[in-house]
């Protein structure tokens, strides 16, 4: 409701005629169109249709043979080891490379708040500078690196040959803290000095005023980028996307879906598998909502203008 | 983080004392950043040596790291490789001159008049001796077989022209929740919010089917890479919005006082103000589709003509390239999103940012 009460310009000026109101909420919505409109038709209308494609044995050689099964496709889902096992991998995935990027990208922020660091710009920018390049290079750019590390590190030292892909992720998800660097950062600038003055001049040290003050403060940017994260995850919308490892999936699940829409083209089950990570990504974002009463700190007045 | 300088009623002496340490601190710190971030873009210094060394050495666990070339020597119209040869007299540095099993005959470089010497053991556990020499025959392979230049055309032609319709669409919308009395509005923008989390799978069956031949026969070309764009992005409205909303009304206020439409006031009120956002916004557009693979993959998959240059260049890894060749391939499509943030790093990093915290 607030999102027109603070601008509130229309309303102030014209609140008099109620016709003038709705004449606002008309304009207003004209605005809204193209949005309201992909919104129904790229997805309201698919997901709907996804739910309805995943009761069907449709498959897209032969469409004219669909039949509706069910609940079929779902009982399949839960007698499919295979994708029992690629849902994991895909939560081993958010639980493996989400706490590092956010331990290392809260530590760099921790280190760039310090008055000494010299050259903050040029670092900040080469530290985000990884972020956006394309998946297409990183691959390569990954393999090439093993090749060096194996020569320059393993093979000197002893060392057992690495195995490939298992340093692919942690890899990705290191030169991934670009957004999340910044968004903590940013937060950690805007705490207020007084309150660090007032904690020294009470005797706390260093590390005490980190974790009483600044942990506390930031946690709105902690939490918006664990959110962030887990979409990513789970194949929401980033704001930068790196694209796709075509040969190579990150996240098992969604490897496994892609495989059972384009070769075996069977529609309807892979409907269900996306219903499914769908309804699990949801359930984990609804936990994280919750979670946040207890531990993200919402400062006063920010709760009546929230949103 | 300022803190414990310079504490009261200390003597000169740990003044001093403290001063030091606070140099050691500062230098510690810097020194620590700096060793930091070269083994973060470590990485991306392998890219750039591999992709100027010859062919054969990137591989070879016995070449040295850099870009080099075997030293050569010329005698009687050939070019004979030098060896690190062990001598009596020390390690030598010979040209083979003739190679055989057990004994070998060697020129010396440095007094070819004397002719070949003889020396006995196998060549073959000899090291040649490399110099450097980066090379662009590397460059010259991967241009010769990716079309570089067309891929390079497509992907900006794709993007300007989902770019307008992005940038029309997004701007409108998010004027439309910022400064509009809507009824459920509050509602329609929590749908908005919770539309970003969508994984993009869900939708895809469907949408792919609505592309494909059963219905609107859009497979094989741009139209599904560009058209879901003109009715906006959910994550860009939303960071448009933000920022939108931190403009002070009183402007519009005045400007409608007199007598200017809404869109007057968004073109010529919010729209100055915005140039930043509005620019950030663009540029994550256009790494979107500069990055972009999984939609080439699905719908321009059977036109090669058509592909834009992350999917394209990914697409060919497999079948032509050596692994110089790669890195090559990689240096040249991160290079151009990588240019774009540097030139425009003084406010694409905090419009990205500042405003989204504010959620």
């Amino acid at each position: 409701m607030d999102i027109a009460n603070q601008s509130g310009l229309w309303t102030k000026l014209k609140l008099a005629k109620p016709t003038r109101l709705q004449q606002e909420a008309r304009i207003g919505l004209l605005f809204l169109a193209p949005w309201l409109i992909g919104f129904v038709l790229l997805k309201a209308l698919p997901i709907l249709a996804a739910l309805v494609f995943s009761l069907t044995d449709f498959k897209m050689l032969s469409p004219e043979t669909t039949k509706f099964i069910g609940l079929e496709n779902y009982i399949r889902f839960f007698r499919d080891s295979e994708a029992g096992a690629s849902l994991l991998g895909s939560l081993e995935y958010f639980l493996l490379t989400v706490p590092l990027e956010m331990v290392v990208a809260l530590a760099l922020a921790a280190i760039f708040t310090s008055e000494r660091l010299k050259n903050k710009r040029i670092s900040q920018t080469l530290i985000f500078m990884t972020s956006i390049i394309p998946s297409t290079s990183i691959f390569f750019i990954f393999l090439g690196s093993l090749q060096y590390a194996e020569r320059l590190i393993f093979t000197p030292l002893n060392l057992p040959p690495i195995e490939g892909f298992d340093l692919l992720l942690p890899f990705m998800a290191l030169w991934s803290i670009g957004p999340g660097f910044l968004i903590m950062y940013s937060a950690m600038q805007s705490v207020s000095r007084e309150i660090y003055e007032a904690a020294r001049v009470d005797g706390a040290g260093r590390i005490a005023r980190f974790v009483y003050i600044t942990l506390p403060m930031i946690s709105p940017a902690i939490f918006f980028t664990l959110v962030i994260n887990l979409t990513g995850a789970f194949g929401g919308a980033v704001l930068l996307d790196r694209g796709y490892i075509l040969n190579f999936s990150l996240s098992p699940m969604e490897g496994y879906i892609n495989a059972t829409m384009f070769l075996d083209a069977d529609l309807g089950y892979a409907s269900a598998l996306a219903w499914v990570t769908f309804a699990v990504m949801m359930a984990l974002t609804v936990f994280l909502f919750r979670s946040a009463k207890h531990w993200v700190y919402f400062p006063e007045e920010d709760e009546q203008n929230e949103i | 983080m300022k803190f414990s300088r310079n504490p009261p009623h200390k003597s000169d002496s740990s003044r001093l004392t403290l001063r030091v340490w606070d140099f050691t601190g500062t230098a510690m710190l810097n020194l620590f950043m700096f060793l930091f971030i070269v083994a973060y873009l470590s990485p991306l210094a392998f890219m750039v040596i591999a992709s100027f060394t010859p062919r054969d050495q990137f591989l070879n666990p016995n070449a040295p790291i850099l870009p080099s070339e075997r030293v050569k020597f010329p005698y009687e119209g050939k070019n004979l490789i030098v060896y690190q040869v062990p001598t009596e007299d020390g390690i030598k540095n010979w040209a083979l001159y003739k190679p055989a099993r057990r004994s070998s005959q060697f020129i010396d470089p440095q007094n070819p008049e004397a002719g070949p010497i003889l020396w006995e053991g196998q060549w073959r556990t000899l090291q040649p001796i490399y110099r450097f020499k980066p090379t662009l025959d590397n460059f010259r392979d991967f241009l010769a077989i990716a079309k570089l230049p067309l891929y390079f055309k497509n992907t900006l032609i794709v993007a300007l022209i989902s770019e307008i319709g992005l940038l029309f669409s997004s701007i409108a919308v998010a004027y439309g929740f910022s400064r509009f009395r809507i009824p459920g509005g509050k509602y329609l923008f929590l749908l908005l919010i919770a539309t970003i989390m969508i994984p993009s799978n869900i939708t895809l069956v469907p949408t792919y089917y609505l592309f494909s031949g059963h219905m609107l026969n859009w497979i094989g070309t741009w139209l599904p890479l560009i058209v879901p764009h003109f009715f906006g992005s959910a994550i860009l409205i939303f960071l448009l919005r933000q920022n939108f909303k931190s403009i002070p009304p009183d402007l519009d206020e005045a400007a409608m006082l007199d007598g200017a439409g809404p869109l007057r006031i968004l073109i010529s009120v919010i729209l100055p103000q915005s140039i930043p956002v509005v620019t950030t916004v663009a540029l994550l557009h256009f790494f979107y589709i500069w990055n972009e693979t999984r939609l080439s993959a699905l719908y321009l998959g059977i036109r090669p003509d058509l592909q834009l240059i992350s999917f394209a260049v990914q697409r060919n890894q497999s079948y032509f390239f050596t692994p110089e060749a790669l890195m090559v391939g990689a240096l040249l499509v991160m290079i151009v999103p990588v240019i774009v943030l540097f030139l425009s790093q003084r406010f694409f990093m905090q419009d990205m940012i500042v405003t989204q915290i504010e959620k």
